[in-house]
């Protein structure tokens, strides 16, 4: 059985009076341990698609299971607590929490979970070291570079140790020398950690470093994603 | 997640600070309202007011115009369910209503003793009993007019030497200042000799208060001065009438000060959290649950609310305590007292002020779309 199955899945909504379908009757399934890049070309459903997966959307209709929890059908708030300990969200633009220090932004997954403080800490300070940002700890985002603002996104969506980690085009809003980094950071955490990863990209370099590349085009799939049973 | 909402309160350090001095002004101002309120009732009832009577002369309001005469008080002491009589010469430097009233009680020094619920906390008894022009102030008035033991006080006509100050398990008790009798009778200007204000009866613990008002009334019918006996408490309501439908009035002003606290707490939580709603998202996205999320906005505009009220609640009663106010007409005053219900009914009113002025941008706030708030640049 698959990580994550979407079976039938379809999306759409309103604008001006027109009903656009980004997605319709989407299939996937993605294994433990893969490394996924959606590509496609701007309102195609990406990120919409990524939101579905993530709990915070919700399909018209369709299954979306995720390590054998439905999310489809659950409530709001129990999908936060489902987010909380399955699922890594990088936001394209950080997102970061601006009154918190890199180290209180990387612990706020961990405060969700029943964990001690010493566990807090311990988690929090490998996150940091996985990307490399030990020394910026104490340091505001607005003391940050974009990159590293970046990598303490990174941190944030792994420190609760998820069953998956969405990425909303990471390296969108960065230079490519950071981009590069960033990705490396990503293919690294996805090969030593084992980290499901669904990366949302324009950027065809940036899909290459996945295992699996999928092109999302008018709400379906084309070749030559091969998004079911691979 | 309360290192959250510190910071976040940190971050608009300005629109906090103002927030909370408004809060702590409109909280000084209701506890300020609260503290009359509870003096006029102090005043009004209890012990004091209800199981004692006041003797005055008949359609006279003011201590001046009343001329009773002293031995009414044997008349009255005949009469069944009457402890004990005290004749009381009053005199006050304003008719009219004052903040700053000055009651001289002229009476018995023994029966002040035995009778007035007062204890010396500084001079002596005997020294008060002894010299015709000494008098005891209330510690209220000696804070006010910076009175302490041995000085002499002059004010109008009279002069005294004070002999000790007095505190009181009755507020307004403090506002007075007690010389002997003969003293106030013989005093330039009021030439009474022989007569008194007013008479204040003790009743019997069995008494009923309404019949022996009625029975002394009766009894002086036939004297030279017709007399009105009523409740200490309904004789102090009816002194101050003016003032008690003022102060009546008056506590909508305490309203208006809730009202401006839940409007000002309320506009500065609705404007951070507009602010900041895609970072509400972002927290739900990462796990945050909506109840959560609401928890964290009451957090902000309950903490809002409480270090203004508390703040302007303990400036009031650091007020209330130092400034000894008290407001009086005709003889009576209300005295304005830091208590420790009008402490409690501060806090707790900045809490419930807090807690409704931040749910509807808590609700807002957790229930915000989260992939729209998330596209928000």
């Amino acid at each position: 059985m698959a990580l994550v199955e979407l079976r039938g899945v379809c999306k759409s909504f309103r604008k001006g009076g027109e009903t656009i379908t980004p997605l319709d009757n989407i299939d996937l399934d993605i294994e433990a341990g893969e490394f996924v890049s959606l590509m496609g070309p701007s309102g195609t459903g990406k990120s919409t698609l990524l939101n579905l997966v993530s709990g915070i959307d919700r399909p018209e209709s369709g299954t979306i299971i995720v390590d054998g929890t439905e999310v489809t059908k659950l409530s709001r708030s129990k999908l936060a607590d489902w987010r909380a300990a399955n699922l890594g969200y990088i936001f394209q633009t950080h997102n970061l929490i601006p009154v918190l220090t890199a180290y209180e932004n990387i612990e706020l997954p961990t405060l969700l979970l029943k964990l001690s403080s010493s566990q807090r800490r311990k988690r929090v300070e490998l996150a940091l070291e996985a990307v490399g940002l030990r020394d910026r700890a104490d340091h505001y985002p607005r003391q940050l570079s974009g990159g590293q603002e970046q990598r303490v996104g990174i941190a944030r969506a792994i420190v609760a140790y998820p069953k998956v980690v969405v990425a909303d085009e990471p390296t969108g809003s960065l230079d490519t020398v950071t981009s590069e980094q960033v990705l490396v950071l990503l293919q690294r955490l996805n090969r030593e950690l084992g980290i499901t990863i669904l990366m949302v990209t324009h950027d065809s370099d940036a899909a290459s470093i996945a295992s699996r590349q999928l092109l999302l085009d008018r709400g379906k799939f084309m070749e030559p994603a091969a998004g079911v049973g691979r | 997640m309360t290192t959250y909402v510190l910071k976040t309160l940190w971050r608009h350090r300005t629109r906090t600070l103002l927030t909370v001095s408004g809060s702590a002004v409109a909280m000084f101002v209701f506890c300020f309202v609260g503290s009359v309120q509870e003096g006029l009732h102090r005043l009004t009832t209890g012990a004091d007011a209800d199981r004692s009577l006041i003797v005055f002369q008949e359609n006279r309001f003011c201590p001046t115009t009343s001329r009773l005469p002293e031995d009414y008080a044997l008349k009255i002491m005949e009469v069944q369910g009457v402890r004990d009589v005290m004749p009381i010469q009053v005199w006050t430097n304003n008719c009219r209503a004052s903040l700053d009233i000055v009651v001289f009680n002229g009476a018995d020094p023994a029966k002040i003793q035995k009778s007035r619920p007062i204890k010396l906390t500084d001079g002596n008894w005997q020294s008060f009993a002894s010299q015709q022009n000494a008098a005891i102030v209330g510690r209220n008035i000696a804070n006010r007019r910076g009175l302490k033991t041995g000085d002499q006080f002059s004010i109008g006509d009279i002069s005294v030497k004070v002999a000790g100050v007095f505190a009181s398990t009755v507020p307004s008790e403090e506002n007075l200042i007690y010389t002997s009798l003969a003293f106030l009778q013989y005093t330039r200007g009021l030439d009474a000799a022989g007569l008194v204000t007013q008479h204040e009866v003790l009743l019997t613990q069995d008494a009923d208060p309404d019949r022996v008002a009625g029975e002394i009334d009766a009894t002086l019918r036939a004297g030279s001065v017709a007399t009105k006996t009523r409740r200490k408490g309904a004789f102090q309501t009816s002194t101050l009438s003016d003032l008690v439908d003022l102060i009546g009035f008056a506590h909508w002003l305490g309203f208006a000060c809730v009202g401006l606290v839940l409007s000002l707490v309320a506009t500065t939580t609705v404007m951070s959290v507009q602010d900041r709603m895609k970072e509400y998202a972002v927290l739900q996205t990462i796990g945050v649950r909506p109840l959560t999320t609401m928890r964290l906005v009451l957090t902000e505009s309950t903490l809002l609310c409480l270090v203004g009220g508390i703040s302007g609640t303990l400036v009031a009663l650091a007020s209330l305590s130092f400034g000894g106010f008290a407001i009086g007409a005709e003889g009576a005053t209300i005295a304005f007292r830091p208590t420790i219900g009008l402490a409690l009914s501060g806090i707790f009113v900045s809490l419930i002020v807090g807690i409704a002025a931040g749910l509807a941008p808590a609700i807002q706030a957790a229930t915000v779309p989260i992939v729209n708030a998330l596209r928000q640049t």
